[in-house]
């Protein structure tokens, strides 16, 4: 048994407990493999930075409780207050249930459907995934119809909460784009409640040829709630994702965006920006995996760090042989605010072609002295200046988020993160 | 096939130069390793009892350790039991009070690596220690370095005649514990250089040791430990090969730099041990541990490595920058092509005030090599000010090799500025024909494209007239 393994019958008994659907199998095949691996260490090169031992701990204390579903009495509200901010069509998975939206499958090209219905096993190939699998009640497939353009956003209302007793939640949506189809959605994370949560979540997106997505990923979970979540992106030939995370919350957060370029003349824009304060964890993993060539990957993410916090980002782009024409940039710009912060940054290339074109750039660094001596000659606090000129730094990702109508709700959000992380700062 | 498929097929079929074998007669152990043959190497270099313990600690320690696996090469897996871990040319026996004693064919043997160990070291005016196999064989220029206080001899001799200087820095940059191979090396390590420069010394000459493998089924284990006492300085260069032979050979090396208040260390290496035929049969595996200590304030370190053998390299010359102000550098050129694999790059760990550290790697990879820049900056909490900026370039010649870059950044301080950047292409058609158009030919054109990727690198080894001109050959 590994040091973040979970007890082997009462997580047996958690699933046992689940709806009886077409997943049941499914479900222990999962289990299985989960109680072989447990949750990846930081002896794993691609946990090096982050300790789930945390995660485990929740889990633990949630298995022991007889790992009830997560309830908490205000997540109504929590949902309502996101639903008025940003006006779009929302299907809502609260604490791992699909709660709402299901009737939002239509003519217009645009099909709903649960796991179960559709009789669709969740794969499983890394053990998050397992963990996900084996306790998943049920999951949810949308599919883009071949040809079919969709302007007003989807939104994916991802919702935790917990009272009183420690919860954990898993969450599964499969997205499928068909040849030439047209899509935006949003992602959101949010929790609420006293008690400790864990959320572990799944998106798969897959574009067929032709096909385009605009895809944007906000997660303002609470700030003592954990995270791991999972997105997986499969493109077909000159087919096009661009796609925004937004980190503001949590306690511990990871995510993974493995994005596989698997279709010529595919064309890949990751932008991302993370902003930790006091007691905050946040990992962003990018994987772009150019399989074959040419097509073009390209990612920025951005960083702000105050207060006693860490940031891990490890963006990988490898061009397998044969890939040729490959063009694969990544960027990733740390601002430290605080001397309790610690930025872990890995920005790799792995290639095995030669008609590449290849780059990455990272940097580390605080607001420049000279721009700040620039805003203060004109009148500006220190405070004021400061979050003036660590609001430009992060501008950048914002307004390159490829879904306009988010824009004013990313930059309230952003602005009052950076407050709460500028408004220590001394004069 | 075109010109310039033919070019590249010049450059990545050159013969390897060094590949003879001296016939000499050698004094080895059988293979193996256990708590005996430590005790027998010691004993064989008549150690004082602290070496035999320290040895077999570090043994006892690398029982207990794993064969690291998280570097990019693969290669079978290595049967420790069938290596011999000492072997010494015999004359050793008697040795050689000068130069003049010492085997012919082992002063043949440097002559045609274009060793300078006799007269020609004055001309070149490089002192020069040689290790054939595990044992140093000649130190040049003793006499005039000691006039100026400089200590520069063989590991062995530096145990006899200055043991209070070996127990105080021996395993302080490096300890034995360190990982798998500098725990094997801390036990079996046969022989290598010892140099000392004194308070406010500036070496009067440049300092030089020439690595051989020559017996077969031998490891090489040398061990270089180089203090740099206050205000002093030195430059230092390493060279290596061996023999071509089909099985492959273990190397597994460790320095030591110590760098005291205001000293500075230059170490630069030219590693072109064999590095396997164009089958990928043979070739040495070099797994080496290099660390220097800027231990005091005002201190700095310069590593420069040309990298162009090994049939794989498992190296990161690195850097402590512990002392205020004090400076880390590093630039490399590694060169890999047919079966080749180098997984090598730096440390840079901040942890003194305004310290300040420059990278510059470049990687070509040709045939079906692999070739990785793996490098660390760690900036320590307490490290105000640090700066550091990294500069990784990989070219590609060829369709089958593979150009990677896994650079790690650690920062826990906010006055930090750290910059990396990293770029990987191949020569590309337009850079050939703009050399083409000035009248230059297609291989001059691939030839000065490949220096000027190398250039920077090349520059902070102008004062190592040999250095330059083994770069010069990478791309003959």
């Amino acid at each position: 048994m590994t040091a973040l393994a979970l007890p082997d019958k009462a997580l047996a008994t958690a699933v046992q407990k689940l709806p009886d659907n077409a997943l049941a199998a499914n479900r222990q095949a999962a289990l299985a493999r989960f109680l072989e691996r447990g949750f990846p260490t930081t002896r794993l090169e691609d946990w090096k930075y982050t300790d789930l031992a945390a995660v485990a701990d929740i889990s633990q204390r949630w298995l022991e409780n007889g790992a009830p579903v997560p309830s908490s009495a205000s997540i109504g509200d929590r949902v309502a207050a996101i639903r008025a901010a940003i006006d779009i069509d929302w299907i809502v998975i609260s604490n791992g249930a699909i709660a709402d939206g299901m009737d939002l499958a239509g003519d217009d090209g645009l099909s709903v459907a649960t796991f179960s219905e559709l009789a669709h096993a969740p794969g499983f190939e890394h053990p998050l995934a397992d963990l996900n699998a084996a306790l998943l009640p049920d999951g949810l497939h949308i599919r883009v119809r071949a040809g079919t353009h969709h302007d007003r956003p989807l939104g994916l209302l991802i919702v935790d909460g917990a009272d009183s007793q420690p919860g954990v939640a898993q969450a599964r949506v499969c997205i499928e784009l068909e040849e030439g189809s047209k899509a935006q959605f949003v992602e959101y994370h949010a929790s609420i409640g006293e008690a400790d949560h864990y959320a572990n979540s799944i998106v798969e997106l897959s574009l067929a040829r032709g096909a385009s997505a605009d895809y944007v990923r906000i997660q303002g979970r609470d700030g003592h709630h954990t995270q791991t979540h999972r997105t997986t992106i499969t493109l077909q030939d000159a087919s096009t994702v661009r796609y925004s995370g937004f980190d503001l919350g949590g306690q511990l957060v990871r995510n993974d965006l493995d994005i596989d370029i698997a279709g010529k003349e595919a064309n890949v824009v990751v932008a991302g920006l993370y902003i930790a304060g006091e007691g905050q964890h946040i990992d962003n993993h990018v994987r772009i995996d150019h399989r074959v060539g040419p097509a073009r990957s390209e990612q920025e993410y951005r960083g702000i760090l105050g207060g006693r916090c860490r940031c891990v980002w490890n963006g990988k782009a490898i061009v397998r042989p044969g890939a040729d024409g490959t063009d694969a940039e990544q960027a990733n710009h740390n601002l430290l605010l605080s001397e309790r912060s610690e930025i872990d940054a890995k920005p790799e290339l792995e290639i095995y072609a030669d008609e590449v074109k290849c780059s990455h750039g990272t940097t580390v660094g605080q607001i420049d002295e000279a721009a700040l001596f620039y805003l203060r000659s004109r009148g500006l606090d220190k405070q004021d200046a400061m979050r003036t000129l660590t609001r430009a730094f992060g501008a950048s990702i914002v307004s390159h988020s490829p879904i306009a109508v988010l824009t004013d709700h990313l930059t309230e959000m952003v602005e009052g993160r950076l407050s709460e992380l500028t408004d220590g700062g001394d004069e | 096939m075109t010109t310039e498929t033919e070019n590249i097929e010049s450059l990545v079929n050159r013969r390897y130069e060094h590949g003879f074998v001296t016939d000499i007669d050698s004094d080895s152990l059988p293979p193996g390793l256990d708590e005996d043959v430590v005790r027998a190497i010691s004993a064989r270099k008549e150690e004082p009892e602290f070496m035999l313990e320290w040895r077999l600690r570090a043994y006892r320690l690398w029982l207990e350790m794993r064969e690291p696996t998280w570097a990019h090469v693969h290669y079978p897996p290595i049967d420790f039991n069938e290596i011999s871990y000492f072997s010494a040319p015999k004359s050793d026996k008697d040795r050689p009070k000068s130069l003049d004693e010492v085997d012919p064919k082992l002063l043949e043997t440097y002559d045609k690596l274009g060793i300078p160990l006799h007269e020609r070291a004055r001309l070149a005016g490089v002192a020069v220690d040689a290790v054939f196999d595990s044992v140093s064989v000649a130190t040049t220029f003793k006499e005039k370095l000691s006039e100026a206080g400089v200590i520069f001899c063989s590991f062995s001799e530096a145990v006899k005649n200055h043991p209070e200087l070996v127990q105080k820095y021996l395993g302080t940059v490096v300890p034995q514990r360190d990982n798998f191979y500098a725990a094997l090396n801390s036990a079996v390590f046969s022989d290598g250089s010892f140099v000392y420069v004194p308070k406010g010394v500036r070496c009067p000459m440049e300092l030089s040791t020439y690595f051989r493998i020559n017996a077969a089924n031998t490891g090489q284990f040398e061990r270089t430990l180089i203090v740099a006492d206050e205000g002093s300085h030195v430059s230092y260069l390493e060279g290596c090969t061996a023999p071509m032979r089909d099985e492959n050979q273990l190397h597994a090396a460790v320095v030591e730099l110590v760098a005291l208040e205001g000293a500075e260390i230059k170490y630069s290496t030219v590693q072109n041990w064999y590095p396997g035929d164009e089958n990928g049969k043979g070739g040495i595996f070099n797994f080496v541990t290099k660390r220097g200590d800027c231990r005091g304030a005002n201190s700095k370190i310069s590593w420069t490595q040309v990298e162009t053998g090994s049939a794989i390299t498992w190296k990161y010359p690195s850097c402590i920058l512990r002392g205020d102000n004090s400076v880390g550098e590093f630039y490399s050129v590694a060169v890999a092509n047919n079966f080749q694999q180098a997984d090598t790059g730096t440390k840079m760990i901040h942890i003194g005030r305004n310290t300040r550290s420059t990278i510059v790697s470049k990687g070509i990879s040709a045939g079906r090599a692999q070739n990785a820049y793996r490098g660390l900056v760690r900036v320590m909490p307490q490290a105000r000010d640090a700066r550091n900026h990294t500069q990784c370039d990989s070219l590609l010649i060829g369709k089958d090799c593979g150009a990677h870059t896994f650079p790690y950044m650690e920062i826990k301080n906010p006055s930090a500025r750290v910059e990396h950047e990293a770029t990987t292409s191949k020569i590309s058609a337009n850079q050939l024909f703009y050399c083409r158009q000035r009248g230059i030919s297609e291989q001059g054109s691939l030839q000065g494209i490949t220096h000027g990727i190398c250039r920077r690198s090349a520059e902070s080894a102008q004062r190592q007239p040999r250095r330059r001109r083994r770069l010069g050959t990478v791309n003959a």
